[in-house]
């Protein structure tokens, strides 16, 4: 008899520590973490999203804080496949208590294509000294109130803002990075690789830059205004932008009681122990479980694009258990070495505003998850990569 | 981070990170939003995919549940079968069930409800879920009932005229210690069934039926998912009508690999959708 009482006892603190279990999850969902969410909108005007108005906003070409310095080089391609990354969405998330992060800004950018970002996710569980490459690249920017590029005031929204001074010149065709090499023919279009300039060159340019050569011919002095690259042709994402909100706006008032007296067909009073086996059927599961609890998190503004929260209380909010980071994942910063920490998250609701296709290789993401200097360090790199990672929904179905 | 100074707030205009203390900017998103955190009602059509098999059921590339069948995909999001089955799924409380957990300060009470879905056509769907309030209960099983929906495939007691109304072969299934053994039966048996299983086989849309049940039926999940299991059963039973060998079909998530580079030879077999002859 002994085996078998130790059995059922072990039995039912087992259910008890699963009780327990469920009953932290619910209480931590009732803390109030303070999380603010983005949303997509179309922009009223384009001329809004340009840099000195400081937006928020997701695709399109980048709105460089500092017009000057600009990630070049290894930092602007694919490690994998050495393709220029295209521009994703970038958030003005300033900092109040230092005076050195009174304009904030986080690019994120990454490669579109889903065999890079697989082999990404893979490469960012290595650490790094091991010299990891990566697909999805974060920049971050942070200028004092009184700098070079813009004034010290609030931009008055009245149509007259400009910068202060004009931007370093950005590749003719994905208008996205720098501009460092020309055409070696007209000399006057930047582009920032090779493969741009081919394609460009396809694409439009063999006509145009004779044009440009006759043009410099006859009149030396002018400067050529370029066109602005044709966002289609070089399938840039849709241009939106990004509003901001609380996403305690979203607590619904409490639930409408569906009336308690629904009709069951077994009176309510009889409870039964072999339930707890029916709930590890149909509810257990890490990965499930953490499935439900993104869900319903989400249900509340199903819309959101894009989680933000510095509070330290706060953790991601993972749509799946596996594949999540541990904190030896997680390295120090690159420039200051001080510890990183949670700053946003990016959904997938975006890939649908994006209009990403559908295909069985296109682009697809469970969640991207930014940790960035928990100081804000300053140094002399003015755009600083941050860390990213990369949770994909597995391929092979999970059972 | 929780304190901000009132004076030199950092940045111009909105950016996140602002702090709690920045209610006078709510107006406008009060405005703009309220009608996002407003009505309940219009979610489904605010529905935004999460999941590539979302967007694709979204735009209407995938027009019925039998796609997603056939290649097994996992339905991750409830609003897929709510786009597909629209308005013929049905829903039904089966039981709401307190269980207690004894702390110092008492018991805490918690509900678990049981609820099976379907659209008495051939899906039915059964969910479990336990909260702090009957309400939430029933709203999370619902849920969790739609994401589980199986098809059921029904056949023929003798003469195959008219439509399937029973199920196709005797199938058996058990959980627990109740099993639930379902037989075939002319038209106009009815569903001879106890009143638990009987709901389920109403969902599924079987409409003629033997059962015969064994073990402690008192128990109501044992029960209700010993029917379910039958059920989910009927679809793997391998009758002489699907002798034939099946060619496959690309999955909507499967590149264009080694599967098509095999020789295959077999007549393609749409063996969710059709009626049995």
């Amino acid at each position: 008899m002994d085996p078998d009482t130790n059995d059922i006892i072990s039995f039912q603190e087992l259910s008890l520590d699963k009780e327990n279990e469920l009953e932290e999850l619910e209480e931590e969902d009732e803390l109030e973490e303070y999380v603010t969410v983005g949303f997509l909108e179309k922009p009223k005007h384009p001329k809004f999203l340009l840099r000195h108005r400081f937006p928020s906003k997701t695709g399109g070409a980048p709105a460089w804080l500092d017009p000057l310095d600009l990630p070049t080089g290894k930092s602007s391609i694919c490690d994998f496949c050495e393709e220029p990354l295209q521009f994703l969405l970038q958030i003005y998330a300033p900092i109040s208590d230092k005076e050195s992060t009174f304009h904030r800004m986080l690019y994120v950018f990454l490669c579109p294509s889903m065999i890079c970002l697989l082999q990404n996710q893979y490469e960012q569980w290595k650490h790094r000294e091991e010299d990891p490459r990566r697909s999805v690249k974060v920049f971050r920017c942070q200028l004092p109130r009184f700098n070079a590029f813009y004034s010290s005031e609030p931009p008055r929204r009245d149509g007259n803002d400009k910068p202060l001074i004009v931007g370093a010149a950005l590749c003719s065709w994905c208008g996205t990075w720098k501009g460092e090499k020309v055409c070696s023919s007209c000399k006057r279009a930047p582009y920032c690789s090779k493969k741009h300039q081919a394609r460009h060159w396809k694409s439009g340019h063999k006509i145009q830059c004779h044009q440009i050569i006759g043009n410099l011919e006859t009149n030396s002095s002018s400067v050529l205004r370029e066109k602005p690259p044709d966002k289609v042709a070089c399938r840039l994402w849709p241009e939106y932008e990004m509003v901001i909100e609380d996403e305690c706006a979203f607590d619904l008032e409490g639930s409408e009681d569906i009336s308690c007296e629904t009709s069951s067909l077994v009176p309510k009073h009889v409870t039964d122990d072999t339930y707890q086996f029916l709930l590890d059927k149909f509810e257990a599961d890490d990965n499930k479980k953490s499935w439900a609890s993104f869900q319903e998190r989400i249900s509340k503004c199903p819309s959101q694009v894009l989680r933000y929260s510095r509070d330290l209380m706060v953790n991601p909010l993972w749509p799946l258990s596996i594949g999540r980071p541990s904190l030896v994942n997680i390295p120090k910063c690159k420039y200051c070495n001080g510890s990183l920490c949670y700053e946003f998250q990016i959904m997938p609701q975006l890939l649908y505003y994006l209009g990403v296709k559908n295909d069985s290789d296109s682009l697809d993401w469970g969640v991207i998850v930014i940790y960035t200097c928990l100081a804000s360090c300053e140094s002399n790199v003015r755009y600083k990569e941050e860390f990213t990672w990369v949770q994909l929904y597995p391929t092979a179905p999970v059972t | 981070m929780a304190e901000r100074g009132a004076g030199d707030r950092g940045g111009f205009g909105r950016g996140f990170g602002r702090g709690r203390g920045d209610r006078g900017d709510r107006g406008r998103g009060g405005r703009g939003r309220g009608r996002r955190g407003g009505g309940r009602r219009d979610e489904e059509e605010k529905w935004v995919p999460v999941t590539k098999l979302g967007r694709l059921v979204k735009e209407g590339k995938i027009t019925s549940l039998e796609q997603i069948y056939l290649h097994s995909l996992p339905v991750k999001e409830h609003q897929i079968v709510d786009t597909l089955l629209g308005g013929r799924l049905k829903d039904e409380v089966m039981k709401i069930m307190p269980v207690q957990k004894q702390t110092r300060a008492g018991q805490r009470t918690r509900f678990k409800a049981f609820v099976v879905v379907g659209d008495s056509d051939g899906h039915v769907g059964l969910g479990v879920k336990c909260a702090k309030e009957v309400a939430t209960a029933i709203r999370g099983a619902i849920i969790l009932a739609k994401l589980s929906v199986v098809p059921v495939r029904r056949g023929y007691w003798g003469n195959k005229i008219g439509k399937p109304h029973t199920v196709p072969c005797k199938v058996t299934g058990k959980c627990g210690s109740v099993t639930v053994r379902l037989v075939p039966a002319p038209r106009g048996a009815g569903i001879v069934a106890a009143r638990v299983p009987k709901k389920v086989l109403q969902f599924a849309g079987i409409e003629d039926v033997y059962t015969s049940s064994r073990g402690s039926t008192k128990t109501l999940g044992n029960f209700v998912k010993a029917t379910f299991d039958c059920l989910m059963k009927t679809y793997g039973f391998l009758t002489p009508d699907l002798w034939l060998e099946t060619r496959f079909s690309k999955s909507p998530f499967q590149e264009y690999t080694d599967l098509l580079a095999k020789p295959t030879k077999a007549i393609l077999i749409e063996n969710s959708e059709t009626i049995e002859a």
